[in-house]
């Protein structure tokens, strides 16, 4: 691969999560030219122009949300950096905290002058407690610097970053769950309209965008839009709602494969090229059998769709969710897939916020037909019902609030689609008597703590 | 007697100018006292809802969304985060939450009767790169292995 | 004005309002079903039940595009050119699924609960439910759990989140909220601080299904053998709109009637249990005096009148405005210098003002300001309870009628005592009393369930209460009683005395002609008082 990477480029550096080291890379020089040089009308154009799409899951393209917001209002205006990256199997957030909080600082900077907030907050999962450590350290070192508080580097910007903890909740992860959250409640996701652009945090104008985002407007800011665009896939040309697929990716890559780890490559790489060139194929000798492309709500792949390109229309050509976060797990032939199904159906029922009845519901008892079927117990009709269920939750068919039943159903529809002879195997032969049967049977229930009738 | 002394009080107090509502203080408080006390007993609630300006069932509300939060007693010295998302399992963290559960004598959740330590599962721990990881308080563990989890549970003391 | 397609049927918005998706349905009685909506709370859209399909039309072209996403209607704005679905297949698949999910884990134990026959989710399985039960969850829990004012059903719960939004929002108490996430979340309260406040009582009416009981009524009755008849609380000078629900002239409860220009959807509980001294043994329920038959009193009670002296009267501020314009009229009739008394005005503290603006008032009585106009149009002035007592200290009284209706004791033995030295005292009191000790004629009152009538509340709305319940057997209606004595032909008919008051106090001139549900603004015009705005129904 002759691609050089560009937001990981500094980490393998000794110290590369301080301020010197980051500096003397020549960071923050993109800041103080911004700064000097550029309105923030400026700043959201140059973003606008690169087609930077975020890079959070939905890939929603970041000048234009920026462009939601309400022309001269006299604020505050609020960013949130949402650091709760929870999607099971995503890690290229971590990465870019420990190692360069810097790179994504000074995103964030850039970001809140063009969008003209005046506080920015940024929301840190708690079970990164290093990236805690770091990111509070980069930030003490820039407000030593001149680079946060009033006035930074004598422009009349002023920005103030704070970082707040989430508690274990994927939800957070919603940009709405993520405001109630960080507005002291349950991060229960609000209904829009209205948008967070017109009526988000404290029922203020807000952004939210993801870190990795932040990490690619510094690198647009230092090296222009153009070279951000000469990176990844052009629009489809049969498909004008397709702003195409720009820049630099971060891949996470973890499951059966050699060499897990964070990489970063063009957007349009094939899954094949990633786990073959970068992982150095599938772990003891075997051969692949399936794979979550970008997170677990993306869906499943099977070995055969390892050619899809990894931008953000190529997953969808695959039956998949999107992109998401670009963060592949890779599954050797030894693993069940309903061992596969069971863990994401035990994951989704676990983070329903509980708000929508088809979420709640939906994803319960998803999982209590995976526990029956896991446990033996299995029936044909169950794989129509799980089906059922996976098409009709979710922000898609409209039924949802958020995208969270979306996540829960990608991967009932994929694996159970995609794998559905193993599917059948697996419940004639744990279920010999039961398998056609078609009348209700016995579920697995609630645990008996729960039963009392007072 | 109130439960928060005035040190953990103007710790709270000092989130106030980063928020323009006092509820926003509510995560911040909670993490405060939960690493205070090794958990959030009901009457620390009520006295977090005070100092928030704030009723009593606005606080629990939001404590009870969150998985991190302990009420009834403190967690242990070590507490101990089994990541099984998908990851984790792929690459056998079952094995390694069955080897604590039996080591330990416990259930996901409960405390060990000498308080040494709190077991825990995670749902993804973001640390599929070293999976699979078990997070323990502020250390995170990676690839770990039966062998490696037996020579660390030997220095929990 | 906006005009919209919902169901391929046109409709006009009128100008000024400002409606959602399933409010403008209802304008061409199309029921979107719907759970944690409700126009007095703000509005989640997470129960899902309301979906419909969206779309909008070209105004030039008439081109219908529509959104491929369901939509909830409880989000959607009625704006110029929407276009509703509401009888499709895919909606009609959407709510089969909401009401699926809804009862994979509720007890369906409609046999035992109280909501049963009123209860949204029961009602809504039947019209927009599929046949077969489908899941195979089991076993059901049905746990109870007391949170205070009223009991909770933990496993009924739909999770709509009224409960604890309208805690927080219309009574601004916060006790209510929920625990857990997913599938685990339950309705709660913090141990120690129990759901207690004036406007609790509201959760029972606004939960859509058996979740939350209300302790005074759980377990009491049938929700289908009750009758509801269209009432005005008298617990205060809000004057509430209410329904009174009776089986049998037994009342069991009292639920708010929505009404936008006094209470909204809410009451408090100190109107919603103010029921219980209509059944209250203690009631006076026969006549005491020269007679105790009610064939003849009326005539003696005449005769009494007009022999006695110079009259007085006390106007009790229960009294509806036809019973007090009727014994104005009548005591005037027979004296004409007779004279006209407020009855003492019962005020308790302040008044509860609450963050949607309901209020409690201070004055716990309905009709001060209705009693007050018919005083000062007989007096040209209002004369105190006081003044009277004054008069009758210096002899210038020999006769009084006595109007009492009050829930509690109201007249200690001293001030009793003054009434003493009338020849001819006539008391008509729900409660004895020491005056009824001493009245010549002591008379058993009726309570508010039990008369019709209008009351006027302390923002000069007029409002109609319907006859509730038939009084206990020995008990005439103040509005029957007056009538007879006043000799007006046939049964007591409260509509044609508020017309002659319409007529005769221009205070009244709103009141002339129907009185809508909601009431009449005796402050406005009539003629310039445009059509009340059509109110919203929970």
């Amino acid at each position: 691969m002759s691609y050089q990477p560009v937001l990981l480029a500094n980490i393998h550096k000794k110290d590369s999560h301080a301020l010197a080291v980051y500096q003397a890379g020549g960071g923050y020089r993109a800041l103080r030219q911004v700064l000097k040089e550029m309105s923030p009308k400026d700043v959201v154009e140059l973003v606008k122009s690169s087609g930077l799409r975020g890079r959070g899951g939905a890939g929603f393209p970041t000048g234009m949300k920026w462009s939601f917001l309400p022309e001269n209002h006299p604020g505050p205006i609020y960013f949130c950096v949402n650091a709760d990256e929870s999607e099971p199997g995503t890690f290229v957030n971590r990465v870019q905290m420990e190692r360069d909080p810097h790179q994504v600082l000074e995103g964030i900077i850039i970001s809140c002058y063009a969008t003209r907030a005046s506080t920015a907050y940024i929301y840190l999962r708690y079970e990164y407690p290093l990236c805690l450590r770091r990111m509070q350290s980069a930030i003490e070192e820039c407000y030593a610097a001149g680079l946060l508080g009033k006035n930074i580097l004598g422009s009349p910007f002023s920005l103030d970053v704070h970082i707040h903890r989430g508690a274990a909740a994927y939800v957070c992860g919603e940009e709405t769950g993520l405001i109630e959250s960080i507005e002291g409640r349950r991060a229960w996701p609000r209904i829009k309209p209205p948008f967070p652009a017109v009526e988000g945090l404290f029922r203020k104008p807000t952004v939210v965008n993801n870190i990795e985002t932040m990490a690619c407007v510094t690198q647009i800011a230092e090296r222009g839009a153009a070279w951000f665009r000469s990176i990844g896939t052009p629009p489809e040309p049969n498909n004008p709602r397709d702003p195409g697929s720009f820049g630099p990716k971060l891949f996470g890559l973890s499951g059966h494969v050699n060499r897990p780890g964070c990489y970063e490559a063009p957007l349009g790489i094939t899954l094949r090229q990633l786990v073959e060139e970068f992982g150095g194929g599938v772990w003891k000798g075997r051969r692949a059998k399936a794979a979550v492309l970008g997170g677990l709500s993306t869906g499943v792949v099977t070995a055969g769709e390892f050619d899809t390109p990894m931008d953000f229309s190529g997953p969808l050509r695959a039956g998949c969710l999107g992109l998401g976060t670009g963060c592949v797990v890779v599954f050797d032939e030894t693993y069940s897939m309903v061992d596969f199904l069971h863990n994401s159906c035990r994951f989704f029922a676990h983070e329903s916020c509980g708000q929508c009845t088809p979420c709640r519901e939906g994803t319960h008892w998803a999982l209590q037909m995976l526990n029956r079927i896991q446990a033996g117990r299995g029936r044909l009709k169950d794989l129509e019902l799980l089906l059922e269920i996976g098409d009709s939750i979710g922000i898609m068919p409209g039924t949802t609030i958020c995208g969270l039943a979306d996540g829960a159903a990608w991967p009932i529809k994929t694996a159970v689609r995609k794998f559905r002879d193993e599917f059948e195997e697996y419940v004639a032969r744990t279920n010999p008597e039961g398998y056609l049967d078609t009348t209700p049977v016995p579920g697995m229930g609630t645990p008996q703590s729960l039963y009392s009738i007072a | 007697m109130p439960i928060l002394d005035a040190d953990v009080r103007k710790q709270i107090e000092s989130h106030f100018v980063r928020h323009p509502t006092k509820q926003a203080v509510v995560l911040p408080a909670l993490h405060l006292v939960q690493q205070r006390l090794g958990h959030v007993p009901v009457e620390a609630v009520a006295e977090i809802a005070e100092i928030l300006e704030l009723s009593p069932a606005q606080v629990q509300d939001t404590l009870s969304f969150y998985g991190f939060f302990k009420q009834d007693k403190p967690v242990g010295k070590y507490r101990v985060w089994v990541c099984r998302s998908i990851s984790c399992d792929a690459r056998g963290s079952e094995e390694l939450l069955q080897r604590l559960i039996e080591r330990l004598g416990l259930q996901p959740g409960e405390t060990t009767a000498d308080g040494l330590v709190t077991l825990e599962t995670a749902e993804c721990l973001g640390a599929c790169d070293y999976a699979p990881a078990i997070l323990v308080n502020d250390i995170l563990h990676e690839d770990m292995t039966v062998e490696k989890l037996d020579a660390l549970m030997d220095t929990w003391k | 004005m906006p005009t919209i397609l919902i169901d391929n049927r046109e409709l006009t918005i009128p100008a000024g309002q400002k409606l959602n998706a399933i409010e403008a349905a209802r304008m061409l009685g199309i029921k979107i079903p719907h759970y944690c909506w409700h126009p007095g709370l703000s509005i989640v859209g997470s129960c899902r039940m309301c979906l419909v399909e969206i779309g909008s039309r070209d105004p030039k072209s008439g081109k219908i595009t529509m959104q491929p996403k369901l939509m909830p209607a409880c989000n959607t704005l009625a704006t110029d050119n929407l276009v509703v679905v509401t009888d499709s297949e895919k909606v009609a698949h959407a709510r089969a699924m909401v009401e699926e999910g809804l009862l994979l884990r509720h007890p369906v134990d409609c046999p035992i609960c109280d909501k049963a026959g009123e209860c949204k989710l029961q009602d809504y399985y039947f019209k927009y439910g599929q046949d077969e039960r489908r899941a195979d969850i089991r076993p059901f829990t049905s746990r109870r759990r007391d949170l205070g004012d009223v009991t909770l059903f933990v496993d009924r719960c739909v999770m709509c989140s009224r409960c604890v939004r309208f805690a927080n929002e219309v009574s601004g108490t916060s006790e209510l909220m929920i625990t857990g996430r997913g599938a685990h979340e339950e309705i709660n309260v913090v141990p120690g601080y129990p759901l207690n406040n004036k406007l609790s009582g509201n959760v029972v009416d606004l939960c859509p299904v058996g979740a939350l009981g209300d302790k005074d009524f759980l377990y009491k009755q049938r929700v289908w053998f009750l009758e509801s008849h269209p009432s005005v609380c008298t617990g205060c000078s809000t004057g509430c709109s209410i329904w009174i629900e009776e089986n049998q002239d037994r009342i069991y409860r009292i639920k708010p009637r929505q009404n936008p220009f006094v209470n909204q959807w809410w009451i408090c509980n100190d109107g919603r249990y103010d029921y219980p001294h209509v059944h209250d043994a203690r009631r006076v329920t026969q006549p005491r005096g020269s007679t105790a038959d009610w064939t003849t009193l009326p005539g003696q009670l005449r005769e009494a009148l007009q022999s006695a002296g110079r009259l007085a009267a006390v106007v009790s501020p229960f009294l509806s405005v036809e019973e007090a314009y009727l014994l104005c009229k009548l005591i005037r009739d027979i004296d004409k210098n007779a004279v006209l008394a407020l009855g003492p005005v019962p005020t308790v503290g302040e008044d509860e003002r609450f963050p949607k603006g309901f209020i409690i008032s201070a004055e716990k009585c309905p009709n001060r300001r209705g009693v007050e106009a018919v005083l000062a149009y007989f007096s040209g002035q209002v004369t105190g309870f006081e003044e009277l007592l004054s008069e009758i200290d210096l002899g210038q009284i020999q006769g009084a009628w006595v109007s009492g209706g009050y829930k509690a004791d109201w007249i200690g033995l001293a001030t009793a005592a003054r009434f003493q030295r009338l020849k001819l005292l006539v008391v008509q009191d729900l409660f004895p009393s020491p005056l009824m000790e001493i009245a010549t004629h002591a008379l058993p009152g009726a309570a508010y369930a039990e008369r019709p009538g209008s009351y006027v509340n302390r923002n000069d709305r007029l409002q109609t209460a319907a006859q509730a319940i038939r009084p206990p057997a020995g008990v005439r209606t103040e509005g029957s009683l007056l009538w007879e004595l006043s000799c007006r032909k046939g049964l007591y008919s409260p509509g044609a005395v508020l017309t002659e008051v319409a007529r005769e106090i221009g205070y009244f001139s709103a009141a002339l002609g129907p009185v809508p549900e909601t009431g009449v603004d005796l402050k406005a015009n009539l003629l310039a008082q445009a059509s009340p705005v059509q109110p919203n129904q929970a």
